[in-house]
């Protein structure tokens, strides 16, 4: 009788540490799963600091009666559009833009990218409601705006220029703003 | 109260207007424009024929589109519309009816509308009164070969304004200078889109071109420096020509051809490309003095609707004008000569 009540004991005792252990074993299991892995650690940390990383990127601006490129560096942004938007307010806040004709005189207001890739640059009068330039200043200038656009983002097919939030006939003019816009690269200074 | 309300109803509703059509009111699906020698054209294309009303105010400086029975749906933003005789459209609501507007100059002549199918479309000529700025040139003689010096900017548009002068001057000496060296030759008409300091549209320069009958068409500008530049038509990325079905008949009998011609307006110029490349060659050439010089390519509003060989000349303030004016006339008269 007395060896009977040992053996249970013994059995209730193994049955304890058995499904203890089983427990264990899934809790480490289960934490094991969802624990980061030191890859994934790096991964993610690699994504966070190319956030934090400013995008560098090419800028055209008329210069001695051609277009000029420079790098520069913009803050990284959520989409397209806005890193789009960014590249331009870079352009109009370089100071050698900031002597040329036609770019001088207007400001960004605001840039829409769509489905197709059209991005549409809404432009507007800067203090001098007047925009007076030549042809070919004109021509520079819209193309600085597109080559801008086009050569460092490969989601923007196209472009279109708006006035005021409005379709409009010319910025100085001369060159007909009622089409698109592709890049023009043999305005460029070689 | 001077109003077209009851002829345009009558006229309306003698329409072989579309079954439902009427107190569905009307919907415009867009707007066009375009400015002629002798008139403005608003063209709204709508969705289904139905009655409207037009009315000009008494004053006669505005006219009103509206619908004649239901509501009236824009479904596109109006264009921006300024020449001589309209100043501007716009979308408001009078005594709970919403209407465009359309503001005119005081030289506006008479309105006249009609209405066309295929698609169905109104249409509004408003006439440039009988102070037309553009002058409409005689029709030349048979062997006559018509060229056509368009001085750039002028009016309030000065255009470029330099130590040398002002853009919209200088353009137009330099055109004077050159008309009174071609007019030497009695086969050659030349005609100038304007002899005076004043204001034209592009599409009125274009106009006055095309209704002279010009052979080539010379815009003439000038930029600080002593460079010249002659600028070609860039056709690349040119919208494919917009296609008319057939007419089979217009409401009230009016000829569509000359709404049809306007639907191709803006893409004349297409029609023209080598031509406007050699002259643009021939031209850049003489200006420049060099026989590899070459036209540049840009697109420009002004030479897309011009229905002829066309280029648009900038020359350099510092150049020396009497010399600038032999190279054009030069380069005219060998583009003649040989074309």
């Amino acid at each position: 009788m007395q060896s009977s009540r040992l053996l249970f004991g013994v059995a209730v005792i193994i049955a304890v540490l058995v499904a203890s252990g089983g427990g264990l074993l899934w809790l480490w299991m289960g934490s094991s799963n969802t624990a980061p892995i030191p890859a994934e650690q790096d991964r993610q940390l690699a994504q966070q600091l190319l956030r934090d990383e400013p995008l560098s990127i090419t800028l055209y601006y008329p210069h001695e009666g051609m277009l000029a490129t420079e790098s520069t560096v913009v803050k990284r942004q959520p989409d397209t559009q806005s890193l789009a938007r960014a590249a331009l307010e870079a352009l109009f806040a370089d100071q050698r833009v900031a002597l040329e004709p036609v770019l001088r005189d207007i400001r960004l207001r605001e840039l829409y990218l769509d489905g197709s890739g059209t991005a549409y640059v809404d432009l507007t009068p800067g203090a001098r409601k007047d925009v007076r330039a030549s042809a070919w200043e004109e021509q520079l200038a819209i193309y600085a705006l597109v080559n801008t656009l086009l050569q460092n983002f490969e989601e923007i097919k196209q472009v279109r220029l708006l006035l005021d939030g409005t379709e409009a006939q010319t910025l100085a003019g001369h060159i007909d703003l009622s089409r698109t816009f592709a890049k023009r690269m043999d305005l460029v200074k070689q | 109260m001077r109003t077209l309300f009851a002829l345009m109803v009558l006229c309306s509703l003698s329409l072989p207007v579309n079954a439902g059509a009427v107190g569905n009111g009307l919907t415009v699906n867009s707007v066009r424009h375009a400015s002629y020698a002798t008139f403005t054209r608003l063209v709204f294309e709508i969705e289904a024929a139905a009655p409207y009303v037009l009315i000009r105010s008494t004053d006669g400086r505005s006219v009103t589109l509206s619908s004649y029975d239901g509501p009236f749906l824009l479904k596109t933003p109006l264009p921006m519309v300024r020449d001589s005789v309209v100043l501007g459209l716009e979308l408001r609501v009078e005594a709970g009816r919403t209407v465009v507007g359309v503001r005119l100059d005081g030289t506006a002549g008479a309105v006249k509308d009609f209405v066309l199918r295929g698609p169905d479309r109104i249409v509004i000529d408003i006439a440039k009164g009988a102070a037309a700025p553009v002058p409409v040139p005689a029709l030349p003689t048979k062997k006559q070969t018509v060229i056509v010096l368009d001085p750039g900017h002028g009016g309030k548009d000065t255009g470029s304004v330099a130590s040398q002068g002002v853009e919209k001057t200088l353009a137009l000496d330099l055109a004077l200078a050159i008309r009174n060296s071609l007019q030497k030759d009695p086969h050659l008409k030349v005609v100038l889109t304007r002899e005076k300091d004043q204001a034209l549209t592009l599409d009125e320069r274009a106009a006055a071109s095309n209704a002279a009958g010009a052979l080539l068409f010379v815009s003439i500008h000038s930029s600080t420096g002593t460079g010249s530049r002659v600028f070609i038509q860039d056709l690349l990325d040119e919208p494919e020509p917009q296609t008319v079905r057939p007419v089979s008949g217009d409401f009230l009998g009016y000829e569509a051809g000359s709404e049809q011609k306007e639907l191709l307006w803006g893409r004349q110029q297409a029609a023209h490309a080598r031509e406007s490349g050699v002259l643009g060659r021939e031209l850049a050439r003489q200006l420049v003095g060099q026989d590899s010089a070459e036209p540049v390519q840009a697109p420009l509003a002004l030479l897309k609707a011009v229905d002829a060989a066309a280029v648009m000349i900038e020359t350099g303030m510092d150049t020396d004008r009497a010399q600038a004016a032999a190279a054009i006339v030069k380069g005219i008269e060998r583009y003649v000569r040989e074309n």
